[in-house]
């Protein structure tokens, strides 16, 4: 699926800028490779999605550990004594940010029916977008089911996840199972939800975020409007930011919907948690749901700009692990396979920093953090401004080796419907089909060595 | 709420999309219940300080265990939970599990408890000489926390230093500046701590003991900063703790260890079902939970580790996880719990005044008199001005005293404003601390002349 031409992002960078930009990152590539060390660490433990940055300061990490305790902190329910953390709800998700991002690593689906949403969530919308293209709530339920009220307010429902399975079978006989998800909604307190629109995401990793927001919106746009083989394309997604007031680039998200990353943090305090904020100053309640509407406050804010710019400032600075065992043989062989392949089309091996940016002149993210068609097969049931439900902004890979371990569950893509790399791989479509091909025909052993170089990310 | 504001349509948007629309696989089941919170039939409501790695691994256990009830948390920490549960007009509780003792002796006088059953009272309610459980059943153990040193070892070594094994070994002078201390009254755990020295020591030679240890030490005010980030960071070498944040940080790879001093203590955490409990089968069955083999295992994942109180848990645990029921077989375990809670917020007040408010003059003034006495000068009435207590062991005991404190911590809660007399004790207490630090100060000067 393509975008239609009028919505492309269009930008004031001519094309020969663009070409310029783009030697301006092969060159950084080149010449500067090493230097990136300073916002990695090399940690192979479960902590390793949770350092800060081994350069920063000690006036710094002050900063960086209050951030932490407010990420890791349960909010309470208004009033109470503790007014600096009151407010959760009325209507909620979870109780703390961690909740969904433990040990800042990825969320995890339901195994089953019987299993609530703990580190998932919905997205709800109805037909149509809003003035800016952003999707049009539920009129009731909001964007997102809650499955958890405060006492006194009915919690939305329920939702139970099942699994669809199919095989997949390679041409040397390997077969291996893949799962999609099938939503239903139980004890829904407000009323039926026919012709909602539903998308279930697990909590992204929260590591190496202020990196990706440090890349210039110019290299995103050289990126978008670079020829690309294997027919990818690939755009930015142009958003409304509510802390600016106006449109702008995304690059946070599943479908790179929010522009910075303290935007995330209020969306997701306002949606996930109920905290309401500057910038999202309404409790999370619809017209008609008259208990949410009545329930008491944590203050107005709930969240205080400082304790923002904390949490804010926590996960810009947490670096990313360093990638293992590079040197070897099995590991250099699938790096090859993987730009042979094709994969590196979008998961871009390096971007450039800004050059006034002290610690490192390049990242390697493994993402271009453009949107791009992922087929049918990876649809959800949400458009959110440029993205249809069959884009997505193409994941970092960076840290990718570590999640099972730190996670202690192996899943993958914005479901979690992929239970190791190879599903993960064999659901790209779309755009990734070519890529997705070529790795389906590989023999076995360059499909484990491409698997070996992933998993030493 | 921001997404659910009504927003216009644009048109031609709206069309594309429906072009592009896909239909997501989604059986809407409409069932219309109307449940009102804490009144749900099948669920248990749940209040717990317990932070929100541990409260989402019990609540998918339990609902695991227990697919037919809804586990509804309310958190809460434990002086906004006693606001909560004992004043009138609040949503009802069922559970409280909280590891605060204090509480829960508290719920129980205020008669807000049921009697758990002989079943739920069948586990030990002693561990050493710590009373763990009540003694009628109204609050058991779920768990119990040990206290002593994170330790890093590198540090240590670099500095040619012995591992310490007991709390008296910290008071050499070779360890300044390398312990890390919580402060009492800022960090939870930490006045239990306090309270385990005294009783190992003594009074006299206890509050000897902190005063010396608080000399060589840092602060560590903020509950954001852990002792054990500080020890695996090497900003200091010995931090004094409760032990699951550091075994937890051990087990995810931080490359630290931690010391049960010779002197131990416990502080155990408990569950109990609230007489307003509208969902007593399902309170029950949730303590059940807590305390069966399966939720006692839970305490041993590597992002919780705390103590189980089942003792035939613990052969399943990894290898090296500490075993107080073994420990205190070998008269590890000898702190009055009891003896400590009734005094713990006085020794806490009393703390503050003698080696936190004026921290860096103390720190100063030990550091002084380790010196002179390397130079070799007689410091001994200097030392005894440092560390002599501000009251007796008996004041200390003075049930008016504890109440005065106990009062003043029930009302004042978290932030609040402290016109009360406890205040007028502590205002005292900073003065005669003022004084024998100034004291101090001319006999170093009379000995550096």
């Amino acid at each position: 699926m393509t975008l239609p031409e009028h919505r492309r992002y269009r930008s004031a960078v001519s094309p020969p800028k663009i070409r310029t930009l783009l030697f301006v990152l092969v060159w950084s590539v080149a010449c500067h490779a090493g230097a990136q060390e300073s916002r990695t660490v090399d940690d192979r433990t479960r902590d390793a999605y949770s350092q800060p940055f081994p350069t920063m300061a000690t006036a710094d990490r002050e900063q960086f550990l209050l951030g932490r305790g407010i990420f890791q902190r349960s909010w309470v329910v208004a009033p109470a004594l503790d007014t600096a953390f009151d407010g959760l709800g009325p209507l909620h998700s979870r109780l703390a940010c961690q909740s969904c991002h433990q040990r800042n690593g990825r969320g995890l689906a339901p195994a089953n029916s019987r299993q609530r949403l703990q580190t998932m969530l919905v997205r709800l919308s109805v037909t149509g977008q809003g003035s800016h293209g952003e999707p049009l709530p539920h009129p009731v339920y909001g964007d997102q089911l809650h499955e958890e009220g405060v006492p006194g307010v009915m919690p939305e429902g329920r939702v139970s996840v099942e699994w669809q399975e199919h095989d997949y079978t390679f041409a040397d006989g390997e077969t291996v199972s893949l799962r999609r998800p099938q939503l239903s909604f139980n004890n829904l307190a407000y009323g039926n939800l026919t012709g909602v629109e539903a998308s279930p995401r697990v909590g992204p990793p929260a590591y190496g975020m202020g990196l990706l927001q440090t890349v210039a919106d110019s290299v995103l746009i050289a990126l978008a409007n670079d020829k690309k083989s294997d027919g990818v394309g690939g755009v930015v997604n142009e958003v409304y930011d509510p802390l600016q007031g106006k449109m702008t680039i995304g690059r946070f998200g599943y479908k790179a919907s929010v522009h910075s990353l303290r935007g995330q943090v209020t969306k997701a305090m306002s949606g996930d948690l109920g905290i309401s904020s500057l910038h999202y100053p309404q409790q999370n309640c619809s017209a008609s749901q008259q208990d949410c509407l009545a329930a008491a406050t944590g203050g107005e804010p709930e969240i205080t700009e400082e304790q923002l710019d904390a949490v804010a400032f926590y996960l810009a600075n947490i670096a990313v692990p360093a990638p293992r065992d590079t040197n070897t043989l099995p590991v250099q062989t699938g790096r090859k396979i993987f730009r042979d392949s094709g994969c590196a089309i979008c998961h871009r091996e390096q971007l450039p920093l800004p050059v006034d940016y002290p610690h490192a002149q390049t990242i390697a993210p493994y993402t271009d953090l453009l949107i791009h068609d992922m087929g049918q097969g990876l649809a959800d049931g949400g458009s959110e401004y440029l993205a249809s439900p069959q884009h997505w902004r193409t994941a970092p890979l960076w840290g990718l080796g570590l999640s099972s371990a730190i996670t202690e569950s192996e899943q993958y893509l914005h479901d979690g419907r992929a239970r190791n790399l190879t599903e993960a791989i064999l659901w790209h479509g779309g755009e990734a089909q070519i890529a997705r091909d070529r790795f389906a025909e590989l023999p076995p052993s360059e499909r484990e060595a491409l698997l070996t170089f992933l998993r030493s990310l | 709420m921001a997404g659910k504001t009504a927003r216009k349509i644009n048109p031609q948007r709206a069309a594309a999309f429906a072009r592009r629309r896909l239909l997501f696989s989604l059986a809407v089941l409409c069932a219309l219940t109307t449940p009102s919170w804490a009144q749900q039939d099948n669920s248990v409501v749940v209040m717990t300080s317990y932070p929100d790695n541990v409260v989402s691994r019990f609540e998918a256990a339990f609902e695991e265990a227990n697919p037919d009830i809804d586990m509804q948390v309310l958190w809460r920490a434990s002086g906004d939970a006693m606001n909560w549960l004992t004043q009138d007009g609040h949503a009802p509780v069922d559970v409280y599990w909280t590891p605060s003792p204090r509480s829960f002796t508290r719920l129980k006088a205020e008669g807000k408890l049921e009697q758990l059953s002989p079943d739920q009272r069948a586990l030990p309610a002693t561990l050493g000489a710590t009373q763990i459980s009540d003694p009628e059943g109204y609050f058991v153990a779920s768990e119990v926390a040990g206290y002593g040193f994170a330790i890093n070892r590198a540090s240590l070594t670099e500095k040619n230093l012995a591992l310490p094994t007991d709390w008296s070994d910290l008071v050499k002078a070779e360890y300044a500046g390398m312990i890390g201390l919580p402060v009492p009254s800022a960090v939870g755990y930490a006045p239990v701590m306090v309270d385990i020295v005294l009783q190992a020591y003594g009074w006299d030679e206890g509050w000897r003991v902190w005063s010396e240890i608080v000399g060589n030490a840092q602060l560590i005010r903020q509950g954001s900063t852990l002792v054990s980030d500080e020890v695996a960071t090497q900003r200091i070498a010995i931090g004094l703790s409760i032990d699951f944040f550091v075994a937890s940080g051990i087990a995810n790879g931080a490359a630290i260890e931690f010391v049960y001093p010779e002197h131990g203590g416990l502080n155990p955490a408990h569950v109990a079902i609230l007489s307003e409990g509208t969902n007593r089968d399902e309170a029950n069955t949730f303590v059940d939970f807590i305390l069966s083999a399966r939720g006692q295992s839970l305490l041993g994942h590597p992002d919780i580790r705390k103590l189980p109180v089942r003792p035939d848990v613990y052969s399943s645990l990894p290898a090296g996880f500490h075993n107080p029921f073994a420990s205190a077989a070998k008269g590890g375990y000898d702190y009055d719990n009891d003896l400590g809670q009734k005094r713990i917020l006085v020794l806490t007040a009393v703390f503050e005044q003698m080696l936190i408010t004026s921290n860096p003059e103390h720190v100063r003034l030990w550091q002084a008199i380790h010196t002179a006495e390397h130079n070799g000068a007689d410091m001994s009435e200097a030392r005894i001005l440092l560390s002599q207590p501000l009251i007796s062991a008996q004041r200390a005991a003075d049930p008016a005293l504890q109440k005065l404190f106990a009062t003043r911590a029930d009302e004042m809660g978290i932030g609040g404003r402290d016109n009360s007399q406890a205040a007028v004790y502590e205002q005292n207490w900073k003065n005669e601390i003022e004084a024998r630090h100034a004291a101090v100060a001319r006999l170093l000067e009379a000995h550096s002349k």
